[in-house]
């Protein structure tokens, strides 16, 4: 859970340490990822690992055109502005997909089989999307680290000017990044499909954009290594501290688990705002 | 004194407001009936109250709703205790003002003494998890109901009958929600002519300089984050006594804060007429495109609301400033 849930913040990261935006439409690419996966398994009993394709050239699609129409117009002015256009077209999202797909929960059982480790039992679906956040992940920092791609990205978030001077399209880079990131985002929409147990609506991308948001702060904002190894930490804080409220019989330990993490935020914030890999 | 003119324009447009409210209770004026006058109010005093923070500092508070849902907690807590141990009704609406006056300014002492260190995207992603961590632990801790929440409407009725309910209900609800609207815009007038408005404007410029310069910064950007947090804790107390229940996912829905920011943006921020132009624009479109097209109203919001910040990111009303000389006076 928490490496998939790492892939998607990798997207957020991506995004606002290249562009310096903060993407509050965020759970809504997560949202239309999930319904891309849910539609070709149900329609066409498409295996959710292979939707991972669609959901990438889509996302770079809308990407592409969210980009151009609005982010490019907006970008250099004031955060507010920003921030308003991504709620704007975050309920843009789930107000279309609401007419299109119905506000009810949907959900399919995508089952393979369960392996067992060490007598807990895992489903394979869940260790499958695991694995191949995992490899997505590793294939995207191959690009960002190995290419001349990658270098120009990492040149860009350092210093968008330096970048400029030394030949690189910032306008061009900073499309291309939107894109990637959005896509990061539904891939990862894609593989949490699998994790949805309830089931998706269209609304369902809320919860993420904010789990989101705890993993970026952990691993400090714009750090990409440092919003996948967040992902994991959330993961597992959320995970543990269920189990602890449980044997201490709170009401509802699941949602005050939740509240762990977000008092977590708060901690980090004020004692590290960098994050625990930001380097500065 | 700044801004005087379009600050008495402002009281005059809110009257012409709250007359309306009155002389539709006897026959509605084509749609325009006390409600939609009310609905539109909410919004008008949701942009005032938010704009003291945001307008001045700059600052963006994504958790404002959190103020609005502690307000409507505590009035419902007040309604239910005086109804259990069968107080008079108004003592009990009265304790539930002061109640939330003194949570609220509370809250925002914690969240502003924390979260104010931070800036932009920061400050924003901060403010969010406050408002969501609060609703988890009412939610988790089964405070106040939990997620079951805690009902107004059956314990009031049984506090002071059914006559009376509808009363509170309808005119006393309004008149607080009105009062508090007057009370946002008087404060905004009045730090605009102060030290205050100086500091904060010298804050929302560069708050490094200001700082440098001597303003202490932090007192002046928690005085404005608790005072838009105080008047947001009234509305949301004043409109809990329409409501049937306050339950978590609704009164801490992030929406709330979406709406108080769309106004300001869509107005103007910092100015005075900017709120009220944005709750008038906003509540209405909203009140009339949900009687016509219900369930499709924010699907043709969201378009509407990217194209105000692609094409005027300043605002409707400094839109205008911008443009007429003579127009800024009025509009300041």
């Amino acid at each position: 859970m928490g490496s998939v849930l790492g892939l998607g913040a990798v997207g957020l990261s991506l995004i606002f340490g290249v562009l310096r935006v903060v993407n509050l439409a965020h759970g809504a690419f997560l949202m239309l990822g999930m319904y891309i996966t849910y539609w070709l398994f149900v329609l066409y009993g498409l295996n959710p690992a292979i939707s991972l394709i669609p959901s990438f050239i889509v996302g770079l699609l809308i990407g592409a055109i969210v980009y151009q129409t609005i982010i490019s117009r907006i970008m250099y002015g004031p955060e507010l502005s920003t921030l308003v256009a991504g709620v704007g077209l975050m309920i843009l999202l789930e107000e279309a997909a609401k007419v299109m797909w119905e506000p009810t929960y949907r959900g399919f059982i995508y089952d393979i089989g369960t392996v067992y480790v060490g007598g807990i039992g895992l489903p394979l679906s869940k260790v499958a999307s695991a694995l191949l956040s995992l490899l997505l992940v590793a294939v995207f920092f191959i690009v960002l680290y190995k290419t001349k791609l990658g270098t120009a990205v990492r040149a860009l978030m350092q210093d968008p000017e330096g970048a400029a001077l030394c030949g690189i399209n910032v306008r061009l880079m900073y499309a291309l990044m939107f894109s990637l990131g959005v896509s990061l985002a539904l891939m990862s929409g894609s593989l949490i499909a699998l994790h949805q147990q309830q089931g998706i609506n269209p609304y369902v991308g809320h919860s993420y954009l904010l789990i989101a948001f705890v993993i970026v702060v952990l691993g400090g904002l714009g750090s990409l290594h440092g919003a996948y190894v967040g992902g994991i930490l959330v993961g597992v804080i959320i995970s543990l501290s269920t189990l602890v409220f449980t044997f201490f019989g709170v009401p509802q330990p699941m949602i005050l688990a939740h509240f762990i993490a977000f008092l977590l935020i708060l901690i980090i914030l004020l004692l590290r705002p960098q994050g625990l890999f930001g380097g500065k | 004194m700044m801004g005087y003119r379009a600050f008495l324009l402002t009281v005059f447009t809110l009257l012409i407001l709250v007359a309306l409210r009155f002389i539709t209770e006897a026959e509605p004026i084509g749609f325009i009936t006390p409600q939609f006058v009310t609905f539109v109010m909410f919004y008008v005093a949701l942009g005032l109250a938010f704009n003291i923070f945001i307008g001045m500092t700059g600052y963006v508070d994504f958790g404002y709703v959190a103020f609005m849902a502690l307000g409507s907690y505590a009035m419902a807590s007040a309604i239910n205790r005086a109804s259990s141990l069968s107080l008079p009704g108004y003592g009990a609406i009265i304790l539930g003002l002061v109640e939330t006056i003194v949570l609220t300014f509370i809250l925002a002492l914690i969240v502003g003494g924390i979260a104010l260190r931070l800036r932009g995207a920061y400050f924003a992603i901060a403010t969010i998890s406050v408002n969501e961590g609060l609703r988890f632990l009412v939610d988790g801790l089964d405070i106040w109901g939990g997620s079951a929440g805690i009902y107004v409407s059956g314990p009031l009725i049984r506090l002071v009958g059914h006559e009376a309910y509808s009363f509170i209900a309808l005119i006393v609800s309004d008149l607080l929600l009105y009062a508090t609207a007057f009370i946002a815009l008087i404060i905004t007038f009045v730090y605009l002519n102060s030290r205050i408005g100086y500091a904060l404007k010298a804050i929302r410029e560069d708050e490094d300089a200001a700082k440098v310069m001597g303003v202490n910064t932090t007192f002046y950007k928690v005085l404005a984050f608790s005072t838009s947090g105080i008047l947001g804790g009234l509305i949301g107390a004043s409109w809990a006594l329409k409501l049937a229940a306050v339950y978590p996912p609704e009164a801490f829905n992030i929406f709330y804060t979406v709406e108080a920011i769309v106004i300001v943006m869509l107005g103007g921020a910092g100015t005075f007429l900017g709120p009220i132009v944005g709750g008038a624009v906003y509540g209405g479109l909203k009140y009339v495109l949900s009687g016509y097209i219900p369930g499709y109203q924010l699907l043709i919001f969201a378009p509407i609301l990217i194209a105000i910040i692609v094409m005027v990111p300043q605002g409707v009303i400094g839109f205008l400033r911008e443009r007429s000389e003579r127009l800024r006076e009025f509009i300041a």
